[in-house]
């Protein structure tokens, strides 16, 4: 992977984010610690080089210089972590491990001061530890100074800053190495959701995301985006189911009309009928197409609303129902069928009152349409137990076999050897349309059974959620 | 009657034209709706037929300029997008009645002329008379030659618009629309059934049809 993309993917540029942060914030306990550990260093030397003082001082006072000077002797060749320097009232040079006094002669009997010391350790090296000591004015007129080396401070804090950079060395590596691992997961998790969107964009609609159900959000998203292409697929293939139904349904009547207007060309033209028929006959057959037509522009439009009712009102299915059993029953009973309804009160629906109603119409159509005469038509609104809304339009006709209502369900078209009637396979489509679009479900169900010399029937339910 | 075309398909303005002229009325022409406003401007038409898309105003632009100007002559609507919210816009921008192109010629005929009835019955009657069927609209008694008419509710609502639009036609996807309010394709022939109820009752006995049959259109209700 060259850098520049690598720098331009998100997960690195957050690593590096992180790293930062991180850096300032080890920079600031370095900073903090050090400050407290030289300062803890110094007052630990103070109160040594006091504690130190008092006991030479007292030595003097009761002892005398002379006594002074042999516990200076005796204390350095102790080797012990103080520095002494001692002088006589008339300035010279006594005893100590220092060569001159750090700080001038003063006024003052005490006063402390830190300074550099050059000294060897054990193995010969030259150091130069800070020394921090206090100089006295003895009563009789000398000088004393006592002070202690920060040398050991000064070591364990070199130590420590040095352990902490290499800490911070070590965590920036692991960082950037942790960086580029994730950002390279991600991309190459990216990369594969990436392949799917082009393989879809190229035209592939079966392409699918993997998903390993790890519950991340990259999975989600391949879910997600499977879910979507599902849908997706669904809609292209009820368009393309559509597209097919249309051929058959505007092949028929087109395939009539033209029939129909070479017949009537050539009885015209053997003056046998007037151009007048056959130009109404035309005109019928053309009412049919345009009535196809938009039947499949509405279902294309249902469908492209993506499961989301157009213009959606609340009403009650029941009215609804009423107006249908009011319009649908002459129509049945001229047809020798027996119409019955059956409708419960006060089933509010949020819908399309339109397409519901033609929704409805068209399986009550049905239903007039495939029942024999002499045999029945009911058409039932309820509430279910689960609260739902259900029309349901039972006839006595032939019915559908259990094995193919699934099919008739999924497609939701006229079965084949029913295809001599007039062509409901759109309508019953749009039927499935308008139920998408509300949320709601068909069932298919065997009717009464035999009845008429006739059956089993069939129940066809439209199952809708009531109104909020 | 005079109509005001606002179409800017000039082959459907000609044929349109060609047609209400044809059917005893006096059409003219505007190519879109700024110069359709400027002819209705003029005054003195019964009905506007105005097309829904057109170029510079459009359709919907129009009427509601008309009905800011007061202007309460009958609009028709015409339009290609026949969606439930296309009407609805259509009939809140202030049209009359909205029919989806492409539309039998009948159907239009129909409208328009059910349109420039709806002005002129403006009264509120109590009584409809058509010939010596009479009906009674407060007591909701339907009488034919001082005989009584026994009708179901809905076929009482549907006797009354067509007597209302007496000596018209009237379309089947009309009646849907107005008696039961309802639109949706029935896809059989529901209307007619309930028409031949209604017949059988206002005609038989009778010693001529008044409830006649328009081919290719619908329905009219004749003295």
């Amino acid at each position: 992977m060259k850098l520049p993309s690598l720098l331009r993917r998100t997960p690195f540029r957050l690593t590096l984010l992180f790293l930062a942060l991180f850096a300032a914030a080890a920079s600031a306990i370095l900073a903090w610690v050090y400050f407290a550990s030289a300062s803890e260093a110094r007052t630990k030397a103070e109160r040594d080089v006091r504690g130190e003082m008092q006991v030479l001082t007292g030595i003097y006072k009761e002892r005398g210089y002379d006594a002074l000077n042999r516990a200076l002797i005796d204390r350095t060749l102790r080797d012990n972590s103080f520095l002494y320097l001692l002088k006589n009232p008339d300035g010279t040079q006594v005893t100590g491990s220092l060569t001159d006094f750090p700080i001038a002669e003063m006024e003052e009997t005490q006063e402390w001061t830190t300074f550099p010391f050059t000294d060897t350790d054990v193995e010969g090296r030259v150091t130069r530890p800070q020394v921090r000591g206090v100089q006295v004015q003895l009563t009789g007129g000398g000088m004393l100074f006592v002070g202690q080396s920060l040398g050991d401070t000064e070591a364990y804090l070199a130590r420590l800053t040095q352990a902490l950079w290499t800490a911070m060395g070590i965590v920036l590596l692991l960082g950037l190495a942790g960086g580029v691992l994730v950002s390279r997961n991600l991309e190459r998790a990216m990369s594969r959701l990436n392949k799917v969107v082009t393989a879809v964009q190229e035209g592939d609609l079966k392409a699918r995301a993997v998903v390993r159900n790890s519950g991340d959000e990259l999975d989600e998203l391949g879910a997600g985006l499977n879910t979507m292409l599902e849908r997706l697929e669904g809609s292209m293939a009820s368009i393309r189911h559509a597209g097919d139904a249309i051929a058959h349904d505007l092949r028929s009547p087109l395939t009539r009309m033209r029939a129909k207007l070479e017949v009537a060309l050539m009885d015209a033209e053997a003056g046998k009928i007037d151009g007048v028929d056959a130009v109404q006959l035309a005109l019928d057959e053309a009412d049919n197409l345009l009535k196809t037509f938009n039947t499949v522009l509405a279902i294309a439009r249902l469908q492209a609303a993506a499961g989301r009712t157009p213009d959606p009102k609340v009403f009650d299915a029941a009215d609804l129902a009423a107006d249908m059993a009011e319009l649908y029953e002459p129509a049945s009973e001229d047809k020798g069928l027996e119409f019955s309804a059956e409708i419960e009160r006060g089933l509010m629906i949020e819908g399309n009152q339109p397409f519901l109603a033609q929704a409805l119409a068209n399986i009550i159509d049905n239903a007039i349409k495939y029942t024999p005469t002499g045999g029945a038509v009911m058409l039932r609104a309820r509430r279910r137990s689960s609260g739902e809304i259900e029309y349901s339009v039972t006839d006595t006709g032939p019915g559908v076999p259990e094995e193919d209502r699934e099919r008739v369900i999924e497609r939701f078209v006229r079965l084949d050897n029913s295809r001599t009637e007039a062509g409901s396979g759109l309508g019953l489509s749009l039927v499935g349309a308008v139920m998408e679009a509300h949320g709601g479900r068909i069932l298919l169900d065997e009717g009464p059974g035999e009845y008429g010399g006739f059956g089993p029937g069939l129940r066809v339910a439209l199952v809708l959620p009531a109104a909020e | 009657m005079r109509i005001l075309v606002v179409e800017d398909d000039a082959e459907a303005a000609t044929a349109m034209v060609r047609g209400l002229t044809e059917a005893g009325h006096e059409p003219t022409h505007a190519v879109d709706g700024a110069f359709g406003l400027l002819e209705a401007q003029k005054g003195g038409y019964d009905v506007y037929v105005v097309d829904r898309m057109m170029p510079r105003l459009d359709g919907i632009g129009m009427v509601e300029t008309l009905r800011k100007d007061g202007d309460q002559t009958p609009v028709l609507f015409l339009s290609a997008l026949g969606e439930v919210e296309d009407r609805v816009t259509g009939l809140n921008a202030g049209a009359d009645d909205y029919l989806v192109k492409p539309y039998a010629f009948s159907e239009l005929i129909a409208r328009v002329e059910a349109l420039s009835r709806r002005r002129e019955s403006g009264s509120v009657a109590t009584m409809l008379k058509v010939g010596e069927l009479e009906m009674n609209l407060i007591a909701r008694t339907v009488h034919r030659a001082g005989k009584e008419i026994d009708l179901q509710p809905r076929e009482f609502q549907l006797l009354e618009f067509l007597m209302r639009h007496a000596g018209q036609s009237v379309t089947r996807t009309m009646l849907l629309e107005k008696v039961w309010e309802y639109h949706f394709d029935p896809q059989t022939n529901v209307i007619d059934v309930h028409i031949s109820r209604l017949r059988a009752k206002i005609d038989k006995g009778f010693d001529h049809a008044m409830l006649q049959t328009v081919r290719g259109a619908g329905y009219r209700l004749e003295p």
